[in-house]
């Protein structure tokens, strides 16, 4: 008998087939309904990249020009798509390449998943070719990362991965695979998808005494104040931001990262927080009684000088991440929890209510902006200005397409101009900074929403950074619209450059290439604007493009972007306008 | 402070990152692994630095993955308790 069931057990064990530990990873992603993902092969992950040969139907691979294009790629599909950006990468120089995007990605909340190959594990600490370090170099700019030796522990590292990079507050994931362990063959597996890891609780359980807590600041407050960033667009929680807003009457301004969290043309909508802020979100942070943020994490570009910021308020923090709470601000009331379910917690516990003089109040000050700032630049009769194409832009997409933007000026004016209504539609650095994003991430924003128009607006700076991205666009043919804002000059440097330190344009002065001959050396249909009459009809030409395609604006090259909270200086020194007398702020 | 963790590669890299970053200065430190698993281990720590700052640092420290707990007392008395029960296990 026993005999019987041991032959039993041979014959079962027979029939499970021997794969790759490469293989093995492609099931794993195929598994977690992985459809996208942006690569590039090299020496140690070619196991990997053999594999993937016979996936073409189930996996489809976008050959990027440089893995920090990849990474940018997967940081915009994930953005738009809510899923997981999917990321391969070579050791060494593959991998290293990755740091930068990691690094914003971590910032910025982004569920990335990167696999990197590594050489072979008995290689490993002797300076083999490509051979670097991934672990510990990846190490602060990840939210979690892991060597691979043995092809055995490749499926639990990836569902681990995948569960780590989207559950809580999401960040970026590197799984370090040994050629070996892509090599080793082992039985074909039943993937178990990750659901908990015991050190780790990514989703805090709401605490009705800390609502009640909120609530009850919020019931007596005659100027409340509500701050949104990205953590409402993570927790999808636009939806019950609204019908929270809508019965509490309170005003809404967000952040960077939260722009299109909350419809722009809202009443309750009273505009941008920060450096470049709207001029009535930035004074009136200093006059309200009662302040609640959701979802952000009071960065130095929103708060400007902390000692200054908000000392009269009652501050409100509701965050998933406890390491957010009393980071920068100490709350009076902090409620540790996902946004969503705070926020319909909090609606119950609230009254109705409407602060229409207190609403008034930022539509006061934001008409002071609009006639000192917004009408100068947006009916500007004489060179073209940043501003103006932007709202123009935003009028002729009717503030519904996804916008890409880089880092710097066009960033800024971007995200003042563009009237974003829609979740997951505004697309940025906005942590870490990154001049050459844009590009890169548009092209992923575009793979995740093909339906959607997707326009990446970039400067000529960080256009330059990542430029080689137009050979996957022409590759795949990928319809992005690229706008490119030149103003021969780093701007934003420049700017601060022109405002902090007398003007010396220190290195900031660009010599520019033939953009548009460069696009349509990739094949892609380019145009370029330089006087104001002809920007409607390009733009108009652009957006209408069922291809990609590249526009060049020639703007204002020493154009600045005001309302600005000078370096050092609270949110309510917010200027309009350079000061009259002083060329530079001291 | 008092650590306890996974005890996976890196981990005692990730928590002395956390505290360079936050420059808080690292005075003693003893790790272990659990006498009982060694895929556990914990750390103890003797910080220079302002219980404000500690109470910001403990919360980075319990964001790490591998980190189960991470707390703290003013003072070194508890320092002295804990590394001396370990050295004992030792």
């Amino acid at each position: 008998m026993d005999a019987l069931l041991t032959k039993t057990k041979e014959k079962e064990t027979s029939t499970k087939q021997m794969i790759s530990g490469s293989e093995a990873l492609l099931r794993c992603l195929v598994a977690e309904k992985v459809q996208h993902i942006f690569g590039y092969p090299g020496g140690a992950i070619m196991p990997v990249y053999d594999a993937l040969y016979h996936y073409a139907d189930k996996l489809t691979h976008l050959l990027v020009r440089h893995e920090q294009g990849a990474i940018h790629a997967a940081q915009g599909y994930a953005r738009v798509s809510g899923k997981t950006g999917v990321v391969f990468a070579t050791s060494g120089p593959g991998a290293t390449n990755l740091v930068t995007g990691l690094a914003d990605a971590l910032i910025d909340s982004t569920p990335v998943v990167c696999i990197t190959g590594q050489v072979f594990a008995h290689l490993l600490g002797t300076d083999a070719f490509q051979e670097t370090d991934v672990v510990n170099t990846t190490l602060p700019v990840t939210k979690w990362n892991v060597q691979v030796t043995e092809a055995k522990d490749i499926a639990p590292a990836i569902a681990k991965a995948f569960y780590i990079a989207a559950s809580g507050r999401p960040g970026p994931v590197l799984v370090d695979i040994t050629k070996n362990a892509q090599n080793e063959l082992i039985e074909e597996f039943e993937y178990e998808a990750c659901r908990n890891v015991r050190t780790y609780k990514p989703k805090p359980v709401l605490q009705i005494e800390q609502i009640e807590a909120a609530a009850a600041l919020i019931n007596q407050a005659k100027k409340p104040y509500l701050l949104v960033g990205q953590g409402v667009l993570l927790s999808g929680a636009s939806a019950e931001l609204k019908v929270f807003v809508e019965k509490t009457g309170i005003p809404v301004a967000s952040t960077l990262l939260g722009l299109g969290a909350f419809p722009a043309d809202h009443p309750n909508y009273v505009g941008f927080l920060g450096m470049h802020g709207n001029y009535g979100p930035n004074i009136n942070t200093n006059e309200c009684d009662v302040l609640i943020a959701v979802g952000m994490r009071f960065d130095d570009r929103v708060t400007g000088n902390v000692s200054k910021y908000a000392k009269q308020a009652k501050v409100i923090h509701i965050d998933i991440d406890k390491a957010e709470i009393n980071k920068i601000i100490k709350p009076t009331v902090y409620v540790h929890a996902d946004a969503k379910e705070a926020l319909s917690a909090l609606t119950q516990q609230c009254v109705n209510n409407s602060f229409p003089e207190w609403i008034e109040s930022f539509r006061a000050l934001n008409k002071l902006e609009f006639e000192k700032v917004v009408e100068k630049e947006i009916r500007n009769t004489s060179s073209l200005k940043m501003a103006e194409v932007i709202h123009m832009l935003s009028v002729l997409s009717k503030g519904e397409a996804v916008v890409v933007t880089d880092v710097g000026q066009h960033q800024m004016v971007t995200s003042r101009y563009y009237q974003y209504k829609n979740p997951r539609t505004n697309i940025t650095s906005g942590g870490a900074g990154t001049m050459g994003f844009a590009l890169p991430a548009a092209m992923g924003a575009k793979i995740a929403a093909p339906k959607q128009q997707v326009v990446a607006v970039i400067g000529d700076g960080g256009y330059q950074m990542t430029v080689q991205e137009l050979g996957t666009i022409m590759q795949y043919n990928i319809p992005v619209k690229i706008l490119v804002l030149n103003n021969n000059f780093l701007g934003m440097v420049r700017q601060w450059q022109q405002l902090f330190h007398g003007k010396r344009y220190s290195f900031t002065e660009m010599q520019n290439p033939d953009f548009v001959k460069i696009a349509e050396a990739y094949r892609i249909p380019a145009a370029k604007v330089t006087e104001q009459k002809n920007l409607e009809a390009e733009l108009k030409k652009m957006l209408a493009a069922e291809t990609s395609y590249f526009l060049e604006v020639v703007v204002e090259k020493e154009d600045n972007v005001f309302p600005m909270v000078p370096a050092g200086a609270g949110v309510a020194e917010v200027i309009l306008e350079l000061p009259k007398a002083n060329t530079a702020i001291q | 402070m008092e650590i306890l963790a996974e005890n996976n590669f890196s981990i005692l890299n990730r928590i002395v990152n956390v505290l360079n970053r936050r420059r808080v200065r690292i005075i003693k430190l003893m790790a272990h692994e659990n006498e009982n698993d060694f895929r556990k281990g914990g750390a103890v720590l003797l910080l220079h630095t302002t219980p404000d700052l500690m109470e910001k640092v403990k919360h980075q420290l319990e964001k790490l993955i591998e980190v189960e707990y991470a707390n703290y007392t003013l003072g070194s008395d508890h320092y002295l308790e804990l590394s001396e029960r370990i050295v004992d296990v030792d």
